[in-house]
């Protein structure tokens, strides 16, 4: 029966159907000219370009079809349903905190949560062998990337400030910069200003006039809980409804297990679990976006005796070079009330320590965003992370509006030990869960003192008194890296893996290099990029 | 327990008409009232109730039911718990196992088990625990203690700070769509946003 309300949580979605089962699919035993894996950042951007360009498309999607109306809600706890809960195994010094820390699930990925910073990377980030010496370069320059940046910007109308001050891009943004601010991102550019520390407004995949039938942000601060109005972007409400008016089709609530190849070595289909009931789509090209953990998983657990060690493994780096941002979030006692929980979490930044400045005794840098909380959040940091509970946590959470928060996005090098692997332990499908292992190298710990001092002279120019720092991590990266080399990278520059040609991963797993900066938008401006080498290619015949 | 606040005169709850009706719904559970636990046994929540006052500096009778509540919820259900050391056993067997050996550390040091423990000594149980010091027991080979301290801390504080009589007091906002915020500057308010007794009414 057709019906087209996703409020339903229907499985199965194309122009002008809805569905509650797999009885109706539009191409069922047919084979696509393309299958994506995973309908979030990147996978929304794929599923978009390539059915405009009139190929035919099934994206399919672990989580549901989510409903901002129905869905979300302006609760903290309540806003852990939209995140990737199923356990992961974490190990290392500085393990990982996955879940809503990080990881998104259901159409939207990662978008429907995060705090839509959005920058582009700075031309040194692609080249940090060459300027510093170590980690890789990667295979494309800020260049190639430049157009796609200005396309990702202008499909979202992202606001943003006429001038920057740092960066190869130094605006304008398409839409108006934010205005007013926060009082927590007042504060911090005042103690910018008062030490001679360049800062701006952010720039942000958020509304600041009327777009596309979406409104204007109302600032009422709930971005990491989903945001209700829609005044932010989400690949869930800007790209996949247009992908399916241009044909789509979009499987939810649907796990891809595995991929299946041929004797050529050739992908040819993958297999998917809804409900229970083991299901296949076939495809002449099959890209996987299911993020810097799922992505190589799949991969590793779709292992034959062709491919022992997992598809598209030869270099043995599927898995390796895993990064995340050091996130640590430095807070300020003030006399006045500060009030974290009011506004756009993130509005004012600064990125006058991104460079390479070798007086500071270790390489790259860092952005710092002036950054709201909530109590759960904050509570469940200063507890678990910070040691406080009892009278302690009491009293700091009864002061909750005095403090004033700045958070670090670091540079992390890509290091082998740091990886993905597949454990012992099976999930609900009988796959191996994967096992994470993470620490900081010791150029990693020195840039994250050098930049929480940092953080610290800030807020105390402007009178704080500093109180906690919390160590955090955010956004993962690295695992199936960018290359040119087969035998020291994944994929090439355009996604598509070296070992088997139909066969491409392009996510937040191809980086080389985690910058020090918030990443989407590189992600999406990757995967715009991967969709027109795409289309070009199978225009011209198969790949 | 004192319940000191800037705020006292503020009741998030008095703002619930402005709420969208998810949030509302979802915000008026945590009042209760609850139903029976479904995973928990008797002597377990009798000992949680006990850690949670502990944990969270709350004396409350209601509050604690509705963090209970919330525990119990959450160890019935197999949504994953997003991460775990790989030395570690699922949370529902580190939580069940873990108050058994709460309760024998607690024997081990005062000869007595944790409920009967005086509030005092149940304290240094707990923050021995945190700091990995608690009396040595066989148990603790399997469990570790420090981590199911950090469990139950991450899951309790979770639930009470998400608790409205506990926004009120911390002079939380709460909830605001379809409202939002316009006056967010320094030192501006909204109307109906938590004031301090006698501060400037900007
Ligand atoms: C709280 C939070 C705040 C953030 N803030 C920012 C920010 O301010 N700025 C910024 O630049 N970035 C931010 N990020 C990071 C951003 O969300 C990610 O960079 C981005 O979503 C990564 O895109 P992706 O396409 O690699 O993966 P995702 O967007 O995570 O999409 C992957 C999708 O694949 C699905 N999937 C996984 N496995 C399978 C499978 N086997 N079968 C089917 N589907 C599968 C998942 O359910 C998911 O929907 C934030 C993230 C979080 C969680
Ligand atoms: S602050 Fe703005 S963008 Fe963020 S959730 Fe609220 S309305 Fe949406």
């Amino acid at each position: 029966m057709e019906n087209k309300d996703p409020v339903q949580h229907n499985c199965d979605h194309y122009d002008g159907h809805r569905y509650k089962d797999m009885k109706h699919r539009k191409y069922g035993d047919k084979e696509v000219d393309v299958c994506i894996v995973g309908v979030g950042a990147s996978g929304g951007v794929l599923v978009y370009e390539l059915s405009k360009a009139g190929l035919d498309v099934v994206a399919i999607e672990a989580g549901p079809f989510w409903n901002p109306q129905s869905d979300f809600a302006s609760d903290e706890l309540h806003s852990y349903s939209l995140a990737w809960q199923d356990t992961r195994l974490s190990d290392g010094k500085d393990a990982i905190k996955f879940g809503h820390n990080n990881s998104g699930r259901g159409v939207g990925g990662g978008t429907v949560h995060f705090t839509a910073v959005f920058y582009r990377f700075h031309e040194n980030d692609f080249r940090v062998k060459s300027t510093d010496g170590v980690a890789e370069d990667w295979p494309i320059s800020y260049y190639d990337l430049e157009p796609y940046y200005q396309k990702i910007e202008n499909d979202i109308k992202v606001s943003g400030p006429k001038e920057l001050p740092w960066g190869t891009f130094r605006g304008p943004y398409p839409y108006p910069v934010r205005e007013p601010i926060s009082a927590n991102s007042q504060i911090f550019r005042e103690g910018c200003e008062i030490l001679g520390v360049r800062s701006s407004v952010v720039p942000l995949a958020i509304l600041s006039a009327p777009y596309d039938g979406r409104p204007p942000c109302t600032n009422r601060g709930f971005c990491n809980e989903g945001c209700m109005p829609n005044a932010k972007f989400t690949t869930l409400i800007q790209h996949v409804p247009k992908a399916i008016q241009h044909g789509a089709e979009i499987l939810t609530d649907s796990m891809v297990t595995r991929l299946l190849t041929d004797k050529n070595g050739k992908v040819t289909a993958v297999e998917f679990v809804h409900d229970g009931q083991l299901y296949r789509q076939k495809a002449k090209v099959v890209i996987v976006s299911a993020f810097s953990v799922e992505s190589p998983r799949l991969l590793l657990n779709s292992a034959t005796s062709q491919y022992p060690y997992g598809l598209a493994n030869r270099s043995g780096l599927v898995g390796k070079n895993l990064m995340v941002h050091s996130g640590h979030d430095v807070f300020a006692k003030f006399n006045e009330e500060i009030r974290l929980y009011k506004g756009t979490p993130v509005m004012a930044y600064t990125q006058e320590f991104y460079a390479s400045e070798p007086s500071r005794g270790f390489v790259r840098g860092y952005t710092l965003n002036a950054h709201g909380n909530r109590p759960v959040a904050l509570a469940k940091n200063l507890a678990v992370d910070g040691g406080y509970w009892g009278k302690g946590l009491r009293d700091v959470m009864l002061d909750f509006n005095f403090y004033a928060q700045v958070s670090l996005v670091g540079e992390v090098l890509p290091r082998e030990d740091n990886f993905i692997s597949l454990s012992n332990e099976k999930d609900e499908y009988g796959l191996p869960r994967p096992l994470i292992n993470f620490s900081y190298s010791e150029n990693d710990n020195k840039l994250i003192k050098d930049a929480v001092q940092k953080a610290n002279d800030i807020l105390s120019a402007r009178g704080g008194k500093p109180a906690f720092v919390i160590p955090d991590s955010g956004h993962v990266m690295g695992t199936c890296r960018m290359g040119l080399d087969p035998e020291k990278s994944v994929v090439n520059s355009f996604c598509q893996s070296h070992d088997i040609p139909n066969l491409f991963i392009c996510d937040s797993s191809v980086f080389v290099t985690s910058s020090g900066c918030n990443p989407t938008e590189t992600v999406m401006a990757i995967a715009a990029r991967t969709a027109d080498y795409l289309i070009d290619k199978m225009r011209q015949g198969p790949i | 327990m004192s319940h000191y606040s800037h705020y006292p005169d503020y009741d998030v709850l008095s703002l619930i008409n402005e709420w969208d009706d998810h949030t509302k719904e979802i915000v008026l559970k945590r009042l209760g009232p609850f139903p029976e636990p479904q995973f928990l046994e008797e002597k377990e929540v009798k000992m949680l109730r006990l850690i949670a006052k502990h944990l969270c500096y709350e004396n409350r009778d209601d509050i604690i039911d509705w963090i209970i509540y919330f525990l119990d919820q959450r160890l019935k259900s197999n949504i994953g718990e997003h991460q775990r050391k790989s030395s570690l056993p699922q949370e529902k067997i580190l939580i069940r196992e873990g108050l058994k050996a709460t309760d024998e550390a607690t024997a081990q040091k005062y000869g007595k088990n944790f409920i009967s423990a005086e509030i005092k000594e149940q304290f240094e149980i707990l923050s021995s625990m945190q700091q990995g010091k608690a009396p040595m027991i066989p148990r603790w080979d399997s469990i570790l203690q420090k981590e199911l301290f950090d469990k139950l801390l991450d899951i309790m504080i979770s639930a009470y700070y998400s608790h409205p009589t506990i926004w009120s007091e911390i002079g939380y906002g709460g909830p605001a769509y379809p409202r939002g915020y316009y006056r967010i500057e320094l030192g501006w308010t909204d109307p109906w946003e938590p004031r301090r007794p006698g501060a400037d009414k900007k």
